[in-house]
């Protein structure tokens, strides 16, 4: 028997940002970026493991909005053509920087990760990258979890079950649409849990979810093993609890590994550098952003950067690779002592954290478990693996918690976005009454009422309310929920006259042609 | 960029601007101290949001690359929605977390329009938010506090007596002196605040654990919370 164990999650998330009525779109990039830097490099981690026969675990979280906008045909032409265009200012920027060996050995890098980018693309996953995530989960070298359909925060909806509900359900078809099969994990996004919502989610055979720490040490009662051991909820939902250290290690702004000053710096971009007149081509707006080519290292607080050094952050990254394994293997024998069996210590990542965010997280990632595989004190497992090897758990049920400042609500519900909940409550209140009132709609009705479902659920998205805190995409982010509360209206009153523009509908479904399979009747009352 | 944006804005633009990041501006303030005014506003916005954020957000907000703060041409635009009520009367409660929750409601015009025309003499005297406790035992309904709110109102954020507790509110309004409930809300729950059991008689490994598990970083504290204030008991609804 294993002294312990270490679950990597990692949780992949966009919210959908297709809009095929523009030729490009900026926010598009969101997801273009993403599958450059994390998601394509992440699979590629996985072949050369799996190459190299050397185990590994992943429990991966893949959001039903991105898995909508991985599948969608519009988005797959359309990261083609700007891989194409990435690749052109590669070729601009190797001629460029001929004379300036550091920085020409860079942008040969960039011509490396989006040529290889696009040949993964198109040539080995024929455009659907999900096949690639599908072939290692078939192998269980990943486990795939499903998350809120739209990523809603769903603590702060849990008076309307009905609502919470249909997150649950549409997410859990969509995975079984995508992926053959019935999702046993069900990720909360934000990490937002509240007492209750294991109802919920054992009704749709979920087995198991993942908590904040705050909230599950908050429990009831409390849990006798700290976060070294998932809980199960009276019901039996097992429930995760997100390791506090774990998180540290590579979170923290000021420790964290990302903010290494060795590694690529995020924020230095050839697109805020370079004249305009140069490099407006690869820019969205005309105006000054992201390239993806940045050529500069994290170096410190300062804006004298040095150059990235490529071979120096390969060998940091294995350096924390090591460092973050003898950090857990030390977390488990000290846990080890109070225990009566192996602790576990859940370790969940944005997945987009590695590669878009910290460029250097695969390599990282791929030498954990190089480094893992001979290691003598733990073994990586996935959530549902464990739950094998060890199916009885102290009884608890969390707090209301999140991953989010404070622990709680407050990133999505403050003075910027609160304005959101009255909007989407009244969605709510009207897609239940449209439920009652049509039970039993069939063809273009039918169809009508299942975009309703989809707007209510597009409003729903915690993403918006955080951007909109933020600031930063804030108008984009306002405009997708008043264009769901618009379409919405727009639907609602169609109904309510018994005139169906089937022109406008047929054009809407193909701009939020998310969750094809949805049913509307989902949000009918739910009846105790 | 903040400054060319502003320095391009018309002076009656600059003055909403002003209103809406709450600057008083003096009559016959110059030109170029209202724009250099409102630059370090929107700077200090922006700083506290950054600030404001955690790791965690962080992480998320690079997801978001190309996306440049934009709280600017946010103040200047605020959007339609922000501001669109249902014309109905209704009050509904979010918790935010141990202590805050929202309140937002709305009166229907024409109800609205009946409380103002009221009884001749006396009539419409506000509207009021009451707080209630709710599933105390015994039973305390006679608890409650009032927060009187603008008629212009539609939201606000209630501080919480306590954790742990089941609170609902009621929109109500004073006629004549007497009160009438307009509309009741949701219940709600705030979050515990602290361990759910007395640390002092807990197993002793439990303990270790939950220090292993960084417990001590949490903020949490070791027993049941007391928040020093209590509902005070207040008139009750005459209506």
């Amino acid at each position: 028997m294993e002294r312990g164990y270490i679950a990597l999650v990692l949780n992949a998330h966009l919210p959908f940002v297709r809009q095929p009525e523009y030729p490009r779109f900026l926010e598009e990039r969101w997801l273009f970026e993403a599958l450059s830097e994390t998601y394509l490099p992440f699979l590629r981690v996985l072949r050369s493991l799996e190459a190299d026969e050397i185990p590994v675990r992943i429990t991966l979280v893949l959001s039903p909005t991105l898995t909508a906008m991985l599948a969608d045909e519009v988005l797959r032409d359309r990261y083609v053509a700007w891989l194409d265009r990435q690749i052109e200012l590669a070729e601009r920027e190797l001629e460029r920087t001929a004379r300036q060996p550091a920085f020409a050995r860079l942008a040969s890098i960039y011509s490396d990760l989006y040529t290889s980018a696009r040949d993964d693309f198109t040539i080995l996953y024929g455009g659907n990258v999900l096949t690639g995530f599908d072939y290692f989960y078939k192998k269980g070298r990943l486990e795939i979890m499903t998350s809120a359909a739209t990523h809603a925060f769903l603590p702060l909806y849990r008076d309307v079950p009905e609502a919470v509900a249909a997150q649950v359900e549409t997410a859990m078809i969509s995975h079984r649409r995508h992926f053959g099969k019935v999702a046993s994990g069900f990720w909360l996004p934000q990490l937002g849990w509240y007492p209750g919502m294991e109802e919920i989610l054992k009704a749709y055979a979920v087995r198991y979810t993942v908590v904040a720490t705050r909230g599950a040490l908050l429990g009831k009662p409390v849990p006798k093993y700290g976060s070294y051991s998932p809980v199960t909820c009276p019901n039996g939902l097992a429930v995760f609890i997100r390791d506090a250290r774990a998180t540290e290690a590579v979170w923290s702004e000021q420790t964290g590994y990302p903010a290494d000053p060795v590694y690529r710096d995020f924020y230095r971009d050839i697109g805020f550098d370079l004249p305009l007149d140069y490099i407006s081509p690869w820019l969205e707006d005309g105006g000054r952003g992201f390239t993806g080519f940045k050529y500069w290292a994290v170096t410190g607080r300062t804006e004298e950067k040095r150059p990235y050094d490529p071979e120096a952050a390969s060998a940091r990254a294995a350096e924390h690779a090591k460092k973050f394994l003898d950090g857990r293997a030390e977390q488990i024998r000290k846990a080890a002592a109070y225990m009566d069996r192996p602790p576990l210590v859940v370790c969940p990542y944005d997945a987009e954290l590695l590669g878009h965010g910290w460029f250097e997280g695969p390599q990282w990632l791929e030498a954990l478990f190089r480094e893992g595989k001979d290691r003598q004190e733990f073994r990586f497992v996935s959530l549902g693996e464990y739950l094998k090897l060890q199916p009885e758990n102290p009884v608890s049920v969390p707090e209301f918690s999140s991953w989010g400042s404070g622990g709680y609500a407050a990133v999505w519900l403050d003075g910027s976005n609160d304005w959101i909940y009255r909007h989407s409550y009244k969605m709510l209140d009207r897609m239940m009454e449209l439920a009652e009132r049509f039970p039993n709609e069939t063809g273009l009705k039918e169809r009508v009422l299942n975009q309703a479902a989809r707007e209510t659920l597009l409003v729903m998205c915690s993403d918006w309310a955080l951007l909109i805190r933020a600031g930063k995409a804030g108008i984009f982010a306002r405009r997708q929920v008043e264009d769901a509360v618009s379409n919405f209206q727009h639907i609602y009153e169609m109904l309510c006259a018994n005139t169906v523009g089937t022109e406008w509908i047929t054009r809407l479904e193909k701009r939020n042609n998310l969750f094809p399979g949805i049913n509307y009747r989902m949000f009918r009352r739910k009846r105790s | 960029m903040n400054i060319e944006k502003l320095s391009g804005l018309s002076d009656e633009a600059l003055l909403n601007l002003a209103d809406k990041l709450g600057i008083i501006v003096p009559v016959g303030l110059e030109r170029s101290f209202l724009v250099e005014a409102l630059q370090e506003a929107l700077a200090e916005d922006s700083e506290e949001r950054e600030g404001s954020l955690d790791a965690s957000e962080r992480v998320e907000e690079t997801k978001y690359s190309g996306a440049e703060s934009d709280i600017l041409d946010a103040s200047l635009d605020s959007g339609w929605c922000s501001d669109s009520r249902y014309n109905e009367t209704m009050v509904r409660l979010l918790v935010r977390d141990t202590a805050w929750a929202f309140a937002f409601w709305d009166v229907n015009d024409e109800e609205r329009a009946q409380l103002r025309a009221g009884e001749p003499g006396s009539g419409f005297q506000g509207f009021f938010l009451r707080v209630m406790e709710e599933g105390s035992d015994p039973p305390r309904n006679a608890d409650h506090f009032d927060i009187p709110v603008e008629e212009s109102d539609l939201q606000w954020y209630i501080n919480l007596p306590q954790p742990d507790r089941r609170y609902r509110i009621d929109l109500c309004c004073r006629i004549s002196g007497k009160t009438r409930v307009l509309a009741r809300s949701n219940p709600v729950q705030t979050p515990r605040g602290s361990l759910a059991e007395d640390a002092s008689v807990m197993d002793r490994n439990t303990v270790e654990l939950l220090s292993l598990s960084g417990f001590g970083d949490l903020d949490i504290p070791p027993g049941e919370e007391r928040h020093p204030s209590r509902i005070l008991a207040g008139s009750e609804v005459e209506e």
